[in-house]
């Protein structure tokens, strides 16, 4: 018996599930004019933001196929991109080898980071991403250990223009004027006055084709059976802890080359910063694209994209031409920022306690259809 | 975990290799060296090298720097192997053009070439007019010193 | 045999009281030893771990009624420093200056904690299961919230607002004049030139303290653990859950809002903007170090885990930097109390949902 559903049931669904992007939609709707940026202005923004961020939100993608819900351990494939940019800023690497030997640097760094997160948020079931982000914070002290105290004395630095006057510890900002936009100018074409990085979306482009086969592969279809229901998968004879720290491992290794394309594109790093803000922008991002805890895809990544970064740009400016003052709209788009993941976390637990109560319904009936 | 010597072993070994092997070749062609130009007078063995009242120098395909006397430039310049380009007018008012390759140490941050030397041997070995050069210590105290915020959430929102 | 004895005695010991926490415990010791033999001064030390402690323990109180009531560790904590911020700056507003101004800043607290603590108490009963991680940002939302109201909110007190605009409240606030050491002076003990013994606060704690153990003992108290410990019983038991957990949320709000004010009259500052940001994360990490799990807490938890927190805190700066003349302090306290955290988080618990 199933349930037909007429226009208006059906509009009130799709309204429902997709809560959080058509919010941000109404957001944005009003933010673009009051903020008075010319359209071309927030296109090149915009596109500039797709380029930096993109990778490292589509590297969320995997572990919530994994079941693992949202992996704000993410931070630490970013500290890895970090330490490896740090590296080759010291040795004077630039251009694409440089960057491409922070790449190789960070890889086996966020391997190690990722098992050991892996293996943390395996013995926290149940509780994978109050962990994770405890995780992000833990570490960023172990990272404050070997960056601010280490380098220099345990690990050589060759140039003394990165440590800090005190002879010991990176210094707060890297310019990284080596391999500043080096993936980026490597070919761009003009379109309208609006310079578009070809190169750099081509990588982009690369990663989610690379998702997509990921998905159809054994391992893929593993995670997903594990995130769906771990018991049945392990009956099925997978195994569960291993493909779920698998999971972590290529999420975090994907995070280290992200913030290494962000970084490059910024030209400077943010030594002790950088890594902690990026974790929350990247979740607040994937979430308004519409992604649940439970499922996300390629689409929910570029909306959310746009559409986080589209409010982030214009909230200054329509709150200092709405109220007055600029720091109203600055604390507004950190408000909506931490608003929205906190809307899509409440929507996502009312949602499966539904369904789990719809499930536990029908089953009833079931049953009493059959006594 | 145990070791199993079998063809996964050796294919994944290989495949470790192979990146090294490549991150070390990264390494050599994105060094970026900054060399400096010099038209000092110079003294080598006894023999004193007058500058150059007017010279164009030119390192690979960058745009060339001129040179007054006792002048000094500097290139960035990526990777070993270099060429430097020569251009000057001698008292005879005759163009002379100089081209010679050199090729630079791996790690050696900061090089400095003596224009007034090569003009004066244009033949010689590079040992002759290049010379490493090391930053000196006094330029490295003008860092103001700084406070690192650490938990400092949106210093950069971005 | 009676080393066999000793050691066995001793494993069973660490494993009960959890390893990291003889670590953590062995460590503050070992500073407190140090200390005399770098040029650190004990009786001050003492002091001010004695200080920290109190000025911190209201809010690590504040973890135990939703702890008891299996809403997990409350890192939405925040909700509750903003309604003992509100207080305090419409007690500033309201403008009587002395040790009424807290008595004032207290009254006027209590109806915001009361609000919000009820209005987070209904959400976290929609999402069992998810509570600490939507506690977070409930916690961290409500402060960028309250950030646009503090620039917003016509408050006129001079000490208060920014000199050139005189509109919109500034970052840091004063409380002298007001309850500055209100608490702190108020029968304190002064042992020696160095030891003073702040009484009036750690008196304060010891009341909370006090009525919270007492009202744990009493039928809606022990209802409350019993939904903790196995809500389906309770239910069963005619408990409703729901108001059982809701009750606990305020509870914890209200206790987060004096342990602001508490900590504020001993500071110096009323901090806005950011400032309560991650204030859940010192407590949370606080009570776990005492002996608390994600669904067990009790009074002694508290005490022990203030103590010994802060403790580390105070003693590393000044050990370590006479020591090795170098300041670690931040990431060993950051390494320290989220390491506990994770400590906690990975514990297989009784009680899993």
């Amino acid at each position: 018996m199933t349930l037909q559903m007429t226009k208006t049931q059906k509009l009130l669904r799709f309204l429902a599930n997709n809560t959080v992007p058509i919010l941000f939609l109404i957001i944005c709707a009003f933010g673009i004019p009051l903020s008075g940026y010319s359209a071309n202005y927030l296109v090149s923004e915009i596109l500039v933001r797709i380029v930096r961020n993109s990778f490292l939100i589509i590297s969320l993608l995997i572990p919530i196929l994994a079941g693992m819900g949202l992996n704000f351990g993410m931070t630490l494939g970013a500290m890895a991109g970090q330490i490896g940019l740090i590296f080759i800023t010291d040795w004077g690497i630039v251009g694409i080898p440089g960057m491409l030997l922070a790449m190789i640097i960070s890889t086996p760094i966020s391997i190690l980071l990722g098992w050991w997160c892996g293996k943390i948020l395996n013995m926290a079931r149940g509780r994978e991403m109050v962990t994770s982000y405890i995780i992000g914070f833990f570490m960023n002290g172990i990272y404050q250990l070997i960056v601010l105290y280490g380098m220099g004395v345990v690990i050589p630095v060759r140039s003394n223009s990165l440590l800090l006057p005190r002879g010991y510890g990176i210094r707060n900002t890297v310019n990284l004027i080596g391999i500043r936009k080096s993936l980026d100018n490597l070919l761009t074409i003009r379109v309208f006055g609006i310079s578009i990085p070809l190169v750099s979306f081509l990588v982009i482009a690369m990663l989610c084709l690379f998702i997509l086969w990921f998905k159809k592969t054994k391992l893929g279809q593993d995670m997903r059976s594990v995130g769906q229901d771990m018991e049945v998968a392990r009956a099925a004879g997978i195994r569960v802890e291993h493909t779920r720290i698998i999971s972590i491992i290529i999420s975090t290794v994907f995070a280290g080359y992200g913030m290494i394309l962000y970084l490059q594109n910024i030209g400077t790093l943010n030594t002790y910063n950088s890594h902690m803000q990026i974790g929350m922008f990247s979740v607040a991002a994937l979430l308004v694209g519409g992604a649940t805890v439970a499922k996300a895809n390629i689409r929910n990544v570029f909306l959310g994209v746009i559409l986080f970064h589209l409010m982030f740009i214009v909230s200054p400016m329509a709150g200092k031409n709405l109220i007055g003052q600029a720091q109203l709209g600055e604390y507004f788009r950190v408000f909506v920022s931490y608003g929205v993941i906190t809307i899509s976390l409440v929507l996502y637990e009312v949602r499966k306690k539904r369904d789990q109560a719809q499930v536990g319904l029908a089953l009833a009936s079931e049953q009493e259809a059959g006594a | 975990m145990k070791l199993i010597v079998n063809k996964r072993f050796w294919v994944r070994s290989a495949a470790i290799i192979v990146i090294l092997a490549f991150s070390v070749f990264l390494f050599f062609i994105g060094r970026q060296h900054t060399i400096l130009v010099d038209n000092k007078s110079i003294t080598i063995n006894e023999t004193e090298f007058q500058p150059l009242q007017l010279v164009e120098v030119q390192i690979n395909k960058q745009p060339p720097l001129e040179l007054a006397a006792r002048d000094r430039d500097k290139y960035e310049a990526t990777g070993q192997k270099h060429t430097v380009t020569i251009m000057y007018t001698d008292k005879t008012w005759e163009e002379h053009v100089i081209v010679r390759t050199f090729k630079v140490p791996l790690m050696q941050d900061m090089l400095i070439i003596s224009i007034p030397a090569l003009v004066g041997n244009p033949d010689s070995e590079q040992s002759v007019w290049l010379e490493n050069y090391e930053l000196p210590t006094y330029a490295m105290t003008a860092q103001p010193a700084e406070e690192h915020v650490v938990t400092d959430d949106f210093a950069g929102l971005i | 045999m009676i080393v066999n004895e000793l050691t066995s005695s001793v494993k069973g010991f660490i494993k009960s009281f959890g390893l990291p926490r003889v670590i953590i415990g062995l460590f503050l010791l070992l500073l407190f030893v140090t200390a005399p033999f770098v040029g650190v001064n004990v009786g001050t030390s003492l002091s001010d771990t004695l200080n920290r402690f109190g000025m911190n323990a209201v809010m690590v109180l504040a973890m135990v009624p939703m702890i008891h009531s299996g809403c997990g560790l409350n890192f939405g904590l925040p909700l509750g420093i903003i309604a003992g911020l509100l207080g305090a700056t419409i007690s500033l507003q309201v403008n009587i200056p002395g040790p009424m101004s807290f008595v004032l800043a207290i009254l006027f607290a209590t109806p915001f904690a009361v609000v919000l603590g009820w209005g987070y108490g209904q959400l976290l009963n929609r999402v069992k299961g998810g509570e600490m991680m939507i506690a977070t940002y409930v916690g961290f939302s409500s402060v960028a919230f309250m950030c646009i109201m503090w620039l917003l909110l016509p408050f006129s007190n001079p000490t208060m607002v920014w000199g050139y605009s005189g509109r919109g409240l500034r970052t840091t606030i004063s409380t002298e004049g007001y309850y500055l050491h209100v608490l702190n002076d108020f029968l304190s003990i002064r042992l020696t030139s160095h030891l003073v013994i702040p009484t009036g606060m750690i008196l304060f704690f010891a009341v909370l303290a006090f009525i919270i153990w007492a009202f744990l003992h009493t039928k809606t108290g022990t209802a409350m653990t019993a939904v903790g410990s196995n809500p389906v019983f309770a239910r069963a038991s005619g408990i409703n859950v729901d108001r059982v957990r809701t009750l606990s949320v305020i509870m914890s709000t209200w206790l987060g809002a004096m342990g602001i004010l508490v900590y504020q009259q001993s500071f110096g500052f009323i901090q806005l903007y950011m400032g309560p940001f991650y204030m859940a994360l010192p407590a949370v990490s606080a009570i776990l170090i005492g002996g608390a799990s994600v669904n067990k807490a009790s009074i002694l938890n508290v005490i022990v885990g203030t103590f010994l927190f802060q403790g580390i805190v105070t003693m590393t700066p000044s050990v370590m930097n006479s020591m090795i003349h170098t300041d670690m302090s931040e990431v060993i306290r950051i390494v320290v109390s989220n390491g506990m955290i994770l400590y906690a988080l990975t514990r297989k618990t009784e009680a899993v949902r």
